[in-house]
């Protein structure tokens, strides 16, 4: 762990093919403990895919993950929690008839038993989901709220919320920001780096590029399928990521030139 | 500045709470104001309404309802329907009255008819939430199937009880001055409404209903959960099958002809949407209780009671859209 060789997340040699289609080709990505890594790209350059891969819900043709030094392989979800690597689905994780409350406590809701029938310990529940809000500095009046009634900012603050609260030492975030009103932004990327702060290594997925130099530490380019250049956040500017992620294709309209430059960067 | 931007938050937080609390009430808010309306108006129009008798045999001649439409509540808030109810009632009803004139014990009859009923509940929420085929068409075809299998056995023939047969105590006796079929509804609406509103499981139907994705990456085991809801409705329609033979000394096959209908209005005018993820038991009773005192008030002003089903259909058409505005104009704002 001394060594500053020790990755909290290391994957090599990652590829997946769909058919006609090599989404990823030979894709590697390494994350540091605390650390906040924009990964940043095209349409279709293979961001999303990575990003499951590591959370398990893509299972790659080839390479290989290894979590905190050891390797591991993920076989689905399930796999990726036990290894403590959440995703932040964009909408998918929340429940908006239920209150807040019962979001971030889903499928593990505090109980009490009374003549052997569980029930839900409803106070407790409430209690334990404004201390959890509090320490990540998430606004929300009352935990009795149902999620549609609140902001789309508060929604996704909830759902990072609620990935963050089982602990994890990986947390990816797919578009936190997409579709925020602009004070929102700034609430989820104070989140961002609450929960980076608290040790956590964080995976930015994000179209948003002003916002990559706001939080992340570092900057990953994807371009059709691999990685095209990493970047220290100190040493880059957003016309040098803007270039990385068109391809400079606006240099070299050939496919053949723009392959060697792919390869060359 | 920044104190403006807070005053400003919280101005919406407090419209917002006030909003989901209209909201979250709404639909019982307004259901209950048609309730005392149509007992208002058949009290003043009748004499007989307001009596103690009267308001015992509706509660009486309405448990069924009520067990049913509680149960149903279920079922439509995750999302689902159950078409098949009246068929299973039938089917219990014919069988049970069949299975005590062969000599079986009533106790083992009533415990047999509902495992049956679970047991067609099982089935059918198996290929609801197992092989992903829509809840209408499965209980479609249960409502057919289970509807002909009462009408084989008995020939279209209604099968007595003997009345001397303890089995009708569930149908026709009171106990401490109430019907007890109405005991036995009051016992299923209050379990019914701990485990829709106090349990994991209450809440992870209503999850299911408004993202079952969400609830299963949550780690439940959503198609069971889902299974599960057809289990109770069928138990609760065999349940009723059961106090509807006690109670009329016989088992009709064509007992329960347009009872999913009933019962489905009944949870529908009480707030529980169709498209899942928002139920109220409590609406549901209010629901349930409306469609019986129209029913009930109509024959006695004298009036037709094939008036019952054009009040009631059109009593669920102004609720329904009065809450659908009412949540409509909620969902454009936010």
């Amino acid at each position: 762990m001394s060594s500053g060789e020790t990755y909290r997340v290391r994957m090599s040699g990652i590829s997946k093919r769909y058919n006609a289609i090599q989404t990823l080709d030979d894709v590697s990505l390494t994350l540091k403990p605390g650390e906040v890594l924009g990964l940043v790209g095209d349409n279709g350059a293979g961001k999303s895919t990575l990003s499951k891969v590591l959370s398990g819900a893509v299972i790659p043709d080839a390479g290989t993950i290894e979590i905190d030094g050891m390797p591991v392989t993920f076989n689905s979800p399930a796999d990726s929690r036990a290894a403590r690597v959440e995703m932040v689905y964009q909408d998918l994780s929340l429940c908006d008839t239920i209150d807040v409350a019962g979001n971030l406590f889903l499928g593990r809701e505090p109980r009490r038993h009374i003549a052997g029938i569980s029930f839900l310990d409803k106070k407790r529940m409430h209690e334990q989901t404004r201390q959890m809000l509090d320490r990540l500095g998430i606004v929300i009046a009352d935990t009795r709220l149902k999620v549609e009634n609140l902001s789309g900012g508060q929604r996704q603050s909830i759902a990072i919320g609620r990935a963050a609260s089982f602990e994890p030492s990986v947390l990816i975030m797919d578009e936190p920001t997409a579709a925020l009103a602009v004070a929102e932004v700034e609430a989820v990327l104070d989140l961002i780096r609450t929960v980076s702060a608290r040790g956590v290594s964080v995976i930015l997925i994000t179209h948003r590029l002003q916002d990559l130099f706001l939080v992340c530490d570092r900057i990953q380019v994807m371009y059709e399928g691999r990685n095209v250049a990493e970047r220290l956040i100190g040493e880059t500017n957003i016309e040098d990521v803007v270039n990385l992620i068109v391809g400079r294709k606006f240099n070299a309209r050939s496919a053949a030139s723009r392959y060697r430059d792919g390869a060359a960067t | 500045m920044s104190e403006a931007t807070h005053s400003a938050q919280s101005r919406k937080v407090r419209e917002g709470t006030w909003r989901e609390a209209m909201l979250a009430n709404g639909s019982v808010v307004s259901i209950a104001l048609f309730f005392l309306v149509v007992c208002i108006v058949f009290s003043v129009a009748t004499n007989a309404f307001l009596t103690s008798p009267n308001l015992l045999n509706i509660l009486r001649q309405s448990a069924p309802l009520l067990i049913v439409a509680a149960a149903m509540t279920f079922v439509i808030t995750t999302g689902g329907i159950d078409l098949s109810v009246g068929s299973v009632l039938a089917l219990v009803a014919t069988l049970s009255a069949t299975l005590l004139q062969f000599g079986f014990p009533w106790p083992a009859v009533i415990l047999g008819m509902l495992a049956l009923g679970a047991l067609l509940g099982a089935v059918q929420g198996y290929f609801v939430a197992y092989e992903g085929i829509p809840a209408f068409i499965v209980t479609l075809a249960g409502l057919s199937v289970i509807r002909g299998v009462a009408l084989l056995i008995t020939g279209g023939y209604s099968i007595p009880v003997d009345p001397g047969s303890s089995f009708t105590v569930i149908g026709r006796a009171w106990f401490v001055g109430v019907p007890v079929p109405a005991l036995i509804a009051l016992a299923i609406l209050a379990i019914a409404y701990l485990a829709f509103n106090e349990t994991p499981f209450g809440r992870y139907v209503t999850g299911i209903g408004a993202n079952a994705e969400a609830v299963r990456r949550a780690g439940v085991n959503t198609q069971l959960m889902t299974l599960f809801v057809y289990v109770i409705s069928a138990t609760a329609a065999a349940l009723a099958g059961i106090i509807i033979a006690a109670r009329l000394g016989s088992g009709s096959s064509n007992a329960g002809q347009g009872f999913e209908l009933e019962v489905i209005a009944a949870v529908v005018l009480g707030g529980t949407s169709l498209f899942g993820g928002r139920g109220t038991i409590i609406g549901t009773v209010l629901g349930a209780l409306t469609v019986a005192v129209i029913g009930n008030g109509l024959i006695l002003a004298h009036l037709s009671p094939f008036l019952t089903p054009i009040v009631t259909g059109t009593i669920i058409l102004i609720a329904i859209w009065l809450n659908f505005r009412l949540f409509r104009g909620a969902v454009r704002s936010r």
